[in-house]
């Protein structure tokens, strides 16, 4: 198809719009509204254009290009009218700034007074230098106001984690209704009222996370004006690089770009252009990263346990004194404890360091108890994303998408949008479940029934209930049958018997499994170490096995066990019963390179994005130091040989599968206890540390040690959101504070365990909920 | 609320769940209630497995629906430009405080309801309240409790 643009005949292939022909040929159209990502919506009209043959002046974004068509982007007419329509939208806009005259030489100097409550203009807003409005009006020569100002005065909304919203300078283009339920499919926002009166954000309350907001971030990334800003990058100004990496935060590893300002970590986005991405990721791939690397309390210089109380060190004594301990150790007496979050080639160099300096085979990691090693067994053959986005029906069991598994989630929404039949199993309300057909909530302690039914279903074709029946026919009709296995499964009591269960629905319906894991590089651990159970290693250091234990980013105690010595070396501070020897301060993701395995099988080599904090060294080069003190030459060559990026994820190593466990199954429901509580471990970590309680924005949104209930079971025990209560069963009693939430199943209790151990007996049990008298 | 929710579960069955339903389904609400408290959109949502974002957005842009309950009369402080500079927000500072009641809501006697405009274009009387279809000019807190005893 040809047409012209400013005299220059174009070509185009597929149908697009007028916009995107004159974008591609780089002719550019003012725009605002318009966005790669969404439908054209044609509300700021900035795009207009004269096209031969149209009355009036068409918005380039909502035309549709036609063979043959005359089009005229630049003409003194359009230049007026889109100088008047930016004249409105300033007069709404604070814009104190853009018709300043000492403009340039506050540019320059003035770039301290940034930190303020209220924008008045661009060198008081976060957006300043990286709004699209900003740009535009400065191509324009706009230098006075013909219209009277307006401020319209709205609160400025700094309640909700993660982002502030000041709706003051917003211009209503709509990007971020639009990016929401189109893209994310979450529908948090709405514009509200019309005219005058509009303003944006969720129905009836202008808090997001009830409303059921994701944190995704896509509506701050898209937003073309400082309505939106994150609150941790606010004033950093414009990013100086973007350098592209992985998230280490679960097994799906999204790919991100890393923003740094003047060599520090300051925020992540998801790959393309800064404002045009939504991207696919979840709040902790978006938000939580930079805060994690920037926290406060992490390690900054080594520390060593003197007789007379912790004291800092400097690297080179820290080398000599883990020399002392290291060289007193015997042949199988140290156990090393690894986070399942650490580069493949962190790994083998733990391996060999293992292997030829510490001369131990006792490599663990707290994660790999005899659940995950049972799940690892199906994980680690997993299914892409994008046989989720083709599946023909899709089946989840105990799947929390809420702040969780970005890709996956969005993934299952957007096959249902596009007809794709999807069941949910589970107790929990998360985001995939508006768009279910059905959910399933499971009788406690009889998980395995649906699936029960299910099999029986396909077998004889008999069931008495009518989802069942559809469901056993799309997943033999439909084929290319999905089913999720979410990993909160891992903290139910009947977890392995479950497991065996999805395998054989999944072999009879020839479906593909997926499994997202909460954790980031566990498959390239377990490429690299043969790594021993938990239980065992745990048993041995019970037993006084081990002389020294070794925790690198992972410290699964709160209290010294029993044992000589103690190695820890990690970004952030050791738990603090744990009393370690010496304290070694590692860099974290982020400051080195490394291969992360990859949920879709193809291994991602990363780059660092900025230097070490502080005194913090990789973990290899403390591993080296330590080498070349020992004078273990052989480890330092094969280490230093191990370039970063190159270790491709090889077949993961599991250790064989014991007996199914004997199953505790929970007592009955009972009159006395007429509550169900599902317990998890709460699965959000990095290292050692659960971000709930590490990072306070996600601490908002997913509570860990809290109890979260409905709330009409709230209302009608009369407890208020922060009250305390007792939770009872047959043997324990436990006091802690409520926090009610809309997406708990009626009659159920929730509860998220951050100290990585089950308080309750079994999971899930029945409890009663007792106010505290006071 | 449990009589909006039972009252509406029924109501709900004779709509088919699709979008198309969102308006019909709030003006039923609307007629029984004589307005559309946040339960009965959660109820709607749910039905139609929309977000309640996704109702209030089509439903706020039609003025006859209301989404709080209305008192016998209903009171509108306006915080325009020209009523602002002229202590439009004391004025509704002082109406919250005195008749106990937020912008959005009504009073716990159903007497008065409360909201704020942004100007009732008539600048030049400003401040302005207005009180069921009346306006007030140059209101200040003294006549402003005054002017409340006229509506009971
Ligand atoms: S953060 Fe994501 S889910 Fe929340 S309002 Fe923005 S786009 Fe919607
Ligand atoms: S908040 Fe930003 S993205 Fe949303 S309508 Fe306003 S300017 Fe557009
Ligand atoms: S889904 Fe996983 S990998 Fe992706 S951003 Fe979230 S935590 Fe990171
Ligand atoms: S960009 Fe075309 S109308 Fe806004
Ligand atoms: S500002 Fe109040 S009437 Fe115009």
């Amino acid at each position: 198809m040809n047409l012209t643009i400013n005299n220059r005949t174009i070509q185009i292939e597929k149908a697009v719009t007028v916009l995107e022909a004159a974008e591609k040929n780089d002719i550019y159209i003012p725009k605002m509204c318009a966005h790669p990502e969404l439908t054209p919506y044609g509300g700021c009209r900035l795009c207009i254009v004269e096209i031969d043959g149209r009355r009036g002046y068409p918005t380039a974004c909502t035309t549709m290009a036609e063979e043959g068509m005359t089009v005229r982007t630049d003409t003194k007419i359009l230049r007026e009218m889109r100088e008047n329509l930016l004249q409105l939208i300033l007069s709404e806009h604070p814009s104190a700034c853009l018709l300043c005259e000492d403009i340039d030489g506050c540019k320059e100097f003035q770039s301290t007074i940034r930190k303020v409550g209220i924008t008045t203009g661009c060198r008081w807003c976060p957006k300043d230098r990286d709004c699209e409005l900003q740009k535009i009006v400065e191509s324009f020569n706009i230098h006075q106001l013909t219209l009277p100002g307006l401020y319209r005065d709205l609160p400025i909304e700094k309640y909700d984690p993660f982002f502030d919203r000041d709706y003051n300078l917003c211009i209503y283009c709509g990007r971020c209704v639009r990016i929401c339920s189109e893209y994310r499919k979450s529908s948090v926002l709405a514009l509200k009222q019309r005219g005058k009166q509009t303003t944006i954000g969720p129905a009836f309350t202008d808090n997001h996370t009830d409303a059921g907001c994701e944190y995704c971030g896509a509506c701050v990334s898209v937003c073309p004006t400082g309505a939106m800003s994150e609150k941790s990058r606010k004033w950093w100004g414009v990013p100086e690089s973007y350098v592209q990496s992985v998230c280490p935060l679960c097994s799906l590893n999204c790919e991100i770009q890393v923003l740094t300002a003047k060599n520090k970590i300051v925020g992540t986005l998801p790959p393309g252009l800064p404002h045009e991405s939504a991207g696919d990721l979840c709040v902790k791939g978006r938000f939580c990263l930079s805060e994690l690397v920037n926290r406060t309390e992490r390690i900054l210089e080594p520390i060593y346990l003197f007789p007379e109380g912790n004291g800092i060190v400097v690297w080179d004594q820290a080398i000599d004194k883990a020399e002392l301990i290291l060289s007193n150790i015997q042949t199988e007496r140290t156990a090393v404890f690894l986070s399942p979050d650490l580069s493949t080639e962190e790994y083998e160099a733990v391996r060999l360091f293992s292997e030829k300096v510490l001369k131990t085979s006792e490599i663990t990691s707290s994660c790999f108890d005899s659940n995950l090693i049972a799940f690892s067994r199906m994980a680690m053959k997993s299914a892409s994303i994008e046989t989720v986005k083709d599946a023909g029906v899709i089946l989840s069991f105990f799947l929390n998408g809420n702040y969780n598994y970005g890709p996956l989630t969005l993934a299952i929404k957007t096959a249902s949008d596009n007809g794709v039949p999807y069941y949910q199993t589970g107790w929990i309300k998360d985001t995939t479940s508006r768009f279910a057909r059905h959910r399933f909530v499971p009788v406690p302690g009889e998980e395995v029934s649906i699936l029960d039914e299910i099999l029986k279903c396909l077998k004889d074709g008999k069931t008495n209930k009518p989802e069942i029946l559809e469901l056993s026919d799309y997943l033999i009709k439909a084929g290319k049958g999905i089913i999720v296995a979410g990993p909160e499964m891992m903290s139910l009591s009947n977890c392995q018997l479950l497991l065996e269960k999805i395998e054989t629905l999944a072999i009879i319906t020839k479906s593909q499994i997926f499994m997202p894991l909460p954790y980031g590089n566990l498959k390239g651990m377990l490429s690299v170490i043969q790594l021993k159970p938990f239980e065992d290693v745990l048993n041995k250091v019970e037993k006084g096995k081990f002389d020294l234990l070794y925790f690198i980013g992972d410290a699964p105690f709160s209290s010294r066990p029993e044992v000589k010595y103690i190695l820890y070396q990690n970004s952030f501070p050791a738990p603090e019963g744990l009393n370690p020897d010496l304290v070694l301060p590692a860099a974290l993701w982020g400051e080195t390179g490394g291969t992360w395995a990859g949920s879709n099988g193809h291994s991602q080599p990363v780059v660092a994005a900025a230097l070490p904090h502080n005194y913090a060294l990789s973990h290899q080069e403390i591993l080296i130091k330590l080498a070349e003190k020992m004078q273990n030459k052989e480890f330092v060559t094969d280490a230093k040989n191990l370039i970063s990026g190159s270790l491709k994820a090889k077949k993961p190593m599991l250790p064989a599968l014991k007996e199914v466990q004997k199953i505790t199954v929970p007592s009955k429901p009972d009159p006395d206890f007429p509550y169900v509580l599902v317990e998890e471990i709460s699965p959000h970590r990095y290292h050692n540390l659960n971000l709930s309680k590490g990072i306070s924005g996600f601490g908002e949104l997913v509570r860990t040690d809290q109890l979260m209930m409905n709330p009409s079971d709230a209302r009608k025990l009369k407890i208020k959101d922060g009250d305390s209560v007792e939770v009872v069963n047959k043997k324990i009693i436990k006091t802690l504070p409520v926090t009610i939430r809309k997406n708990i199943t009626e009659g159920f209790i929730h509860l998220n365990t951050s100290n990585g151990m089950r308080g309750f007996d079994c999971n899930p049990c029945y409890v009663d909920i007792r106010r505290v008298h006071v | 609320m449990k009589k909006a929710e039972t009252s509406f579960s029924e109501l709900l069955q004779s709509f088919p769940p699709e979008e198309g339903s969102i308006i019909p389904l709030l003006q039923n609400a609307q007629a029984r209630l004589g307005y559309i408290p946040e339960e009965a959109v959660e109820v709607i949502a749910d039905y139609l497995k929309l977000t309640e974002s996704q109702i209030f957005g089509v439903a706020s842009f039609y003025s006859q629906f209301r989404f709080t309950e209305p008192g016998r009369h209903s009171i509108s402080v306006c915080l325009g430009t020209a009523c602002h500079v002229n202590g439009g927000a004391t004025l509704l500072e002082t109406t919250e405080r005195e008749l106990n009641v937020k912008p959005g809501e009504c009073t716990a006697d159903k007497r008065f309801d409360l909201n704020r405009v942004a100007c009732l274009g008539c600048c030049a009387l400003a401040p302005v309240v207005k009180i069921d279809g009346e306006i007030h000019s140059k209101v200040n807190v003294i006549n402003l409790k005054e002017m409340w005893n006229h509506y009971d």
